[in-house]
């Protein structure tokens, strides 16, 4: 029993001494940010949370040490409550706990969390409860997947991204002016394309301006000739004029003679 | 050539003075990936378009002044669409208040015969190249990244050679005449592809020689 | 056909009293063909250059058809108006040569039948009467078909094959298209256009 006792005050000091430390950690942490954040450069900031949480750790692992016995066990009951001044009271609390009255006790010996916190954690047990196991289980893979996805991209790019950046650390030119120039006039005046043509190509003051329409894909939509695919005929003088349209074909024929010359697009 | 009356003429349908608002710049072939990276985070979220075509530039000479210029465009890569008939104006390049050059133009979806038409109609092809590349869309704007190739023989779009180590990169916006805000919005966004590409409102008469 | 102008609307609804007794629908809406004539100002050859024709079909709204007589055609969107407004410097448009087509639409099961009134400057020059057979799209399959139905209400008046499908190099049996329609009607407008007097009574 005695050896017991011992064991508990032993773990009591160790834990108070611990939470010492913590408590000089934030100190100092909380000083240095009201005091020093015009010089406090974002390495020291974070190495005071890096000390906080080993601390934090620390204490951690002291509560969950075998020899340390369960806190929960331990029942504390106050014998007395005053409403006047104690100030041993208040000179062992650093004058945060001047008095010891029905008033505050419940805050401070409370061994369960506050009422909100209660209802909150009421609340998502009943949520955890109504989703089943199969459900949650989907949830979970889908987090992990988004999360793994996520630190996939972050990390991937990062090559590409550090190439990039130090490319144009490095002041690479990414274009160049007289390219530009070139093919400004190829567009506008097929400068540089076509060497078959006669020097001096085309007038100058040209409404030129190569436009690189956008092509196929941009095409605008148009409806071409909805009377496909149906057969008219018309009655009337129609059929009077055959010889005319008989010559349809051979004329076409000239047509793609006189332009294949240089430069019929069909040839491939 | 510039600003026809628009009424003296019958029209039955179309849309008449439409203005391409264009900036001009080029990018090296090892800066294309990062531009494409960060055209694909500044555009509207869509399928990558990419593009191959084929342009043949016709003139139209009459007996006085200068010859009339219509561009025609087929898709390579989809060879059934229809060919794409356009109308360039004269640019206007002067006007300091506005940030993109500025001209008329007319674009006419057409069938395939129109090498045969247009030859009938008079029209002689002055030379032709290959386009090919990617385009992205923001809004009402258009960006087209393209290499441009010479065709060595004449009609055949196989045997072709790039024309320089660059592709050019268009910044555009088609509107009806007198909106000169559209310029503004097109200043900006070009404002965010610097340092990567610079582009400019470029006046072509002075690329001629 | 052609009559005399007064006579024209007498025709038509003659025309339109024999498909309705016949048991044809009349359908919503009219139907409309245009057609804007240009000549080249002049060539850089010199030689003189054949007519164009810019076309319009309310059948395909959005289409504007270009053709040149016996030439080539193209089918275009309808900013192919305004691209001949840019080239008004190089092709000039004959005013006076501005020929429109207007009538009712009818429907007799699967054949769609137009019938319509040509006018040239706004003076009544003859009837159109256009007959499709929708469920087919090669000529020479279903011409005896139409013939007979064309019979049934034009009397003797049933033309021969039109020519545009005798000449396509693979016979009867190319599918037709817009461009094979709006032939016809430049066709049809055309010889209407030659017909100088008024007075006189054309058969077909």
């Amino acid at each position: 029993m005695q050896r017991e006792e011992k064991q508990l005050e032993a773990s009591v000091e160790s834990l108070i001494s611990r939470v010492a430390y913590v408590k000089n950690a934030l100190h100092s942490f909380i000083y240095k940010l009201e005091n020093e954040y015009d010089r406090l450069t974002w390495p020291s900031v974070l190495d005071n949370f890096a000390l906080l949480s080993g601390q934090l750790n620390t204490i951690n692992k002291l509560l969950k040490n075998e020899k340390t016995p369960s806190y929960r066990s331990q029942v504390i009951i106050p014998l007395l409550l005053s409403p006047d001044r104690d100030d041993d009271l208040a000179k062992l609390t650093e004058q945060r706990v001047p008095v010891f009255s029905h008033e505050i006790v419940p805050d401070y010996l409370r061994t369960k969390p506050d009422p909100e916190v209660e209802e909150q954690e009421k609340q998502l047990s009943a949520e955890a409860a109504r989703i089943g196991p199969e459900v949650a289980q989907k949830q979970i893979q889908t987090l992990n997947k988004l999360c793994s996805g996520l630190l996939e991209k972050l990390n991937n790019p990062r090559d590409e991204r550090e190439a990039e950046s130090s490319a144009l650390r490095q002041n690479k030119p990414s274009f160049n002016p007289a390219d530009t120039n070139a093919l400004v006039g190829a567009v506008a005046f097929g400068k540089g394309l076509s060497k078959c043509r006669p020097p001096g190509p085309v007038a100058p003051g040209l409404p030129g301006q190569g436009p690189l329409m956008s092509g196929g894909p941009t095409l605008q939509q148009v409806t071409i000739g909805g009377g496909s695919g149906q057969q008219p005929s018309m009655g009337g003088p129609v059929s009077q004029q055959q010889g005319q349209p008989g010559k349809m074909p051979s004329s076409i024929k000239t047509n793609i003679k006189s332009a294949s010359g240089s430069m019929h697009p069909y040839n491939r | 050539m510039e600003a026809p009356p628009v009424t003296v003429m019958p029209v039955t349908g179309g849309t008449i003075n439409m203005m391409e608002y264009l900036l001009q710049g080029s990018v090296l072939d090892q800066a294309l990936d990062s531009l494409l990276h960060r055209l694909r985070g500044l555009c509207d979220n869509m399928e990558p378009e990419t593009f191959t075509d084929h342009e043949l530039v016709y003139l139209l000479k009459g007996q006085q002044g200068n010859p009339f210029i219509l561009r025609a465009r087929r898709s390579l890569s989809h060879p059934t669409a229809p060919w794409h008939l356009r109308y360039l104006g004269q640019p206007e390049v002067g006007d300091k208040s506005r940030h993109a050059l500025v001209r008329n133009c007319v674009d006419v979806a057409t069938s395939h015969s129109l090498p045969e038409f247009l030859n009938e109609m008079g029209f002689r092809m002055d030379h032709e190249f290959v386009a090919n590349g990617h385009i992205f869309r923001k809004g009402a704007m258009k960006v087209v990244v393209t290499k441009l190739s010479r065709i060595l023989v004449p009609g055949n779009t196989e045997n072709i050679e790039r024309l320089s180590l660059s592709y050019l990169v268009e910044l555009s916006v088609l509107a009806p005449a007198g909106q000169d805000t559209v310029s503004e919005d097109m200043r900006s966004f070009a404002e965010q592809l610097k340092p990567l590409v610079h582009l400019e409102k470029i006046d072509p008469s002075k690329q001629r020689h | 056909m052609g009559r005399v102008p007064g006579a024209l609307q007498q025709t038509v609804d003659l025309l339109h009293k024999k498909l309705e007794q016949l048991g044809a629908l009349k359908q919503q809406g009219n139907f409309s063909v245009d057609c804007e004539t240009y000549h080249a100002t002049a060539t850089a050859s010199g030689q003189p250059s054949k007519l164009l024709y810019v076309m319009h079909n309310s059948e395909t709204p959005l289409s504007c058809m270009a053709l040149f007589e016996g030439g080539p055609c193209l089918v275009a969107d309808a900013n192919f108006d305004v691209l001949m407004i840019k080239l008004k410097s190089h092709f000039q448009n004959a005013k006076g040569h501005k020929v429109e087509c207007r009538g009712w639409k009818y429907r007799y099961s699967d054949f769609s039948i137009k019938v319509g009134t040509v006018t040239m400057n706004s003076s009544a020059r003859g009837i159109s009467a256009e007959v499709e057979y929708c469920p087919c799209v090669v000529p020479g399959d279903c011409w005896n078909l139409m013939k007979e139905f064309m019979q049934s209400f034009l009397g003797s008046n049933v033309p021969e094959l039109p020519s545009v499908f005798t000449v396509k190099p693979e016979g009867l049996f190319a599918p037709s298209d817009c461009i094979d329609t709006m032939t016809q009607y430049l066709e049809l407008f055309n010889k209407l256009r030659k017909l100088q007097m008024p007075g006189s009574n054309i058969r077909v």
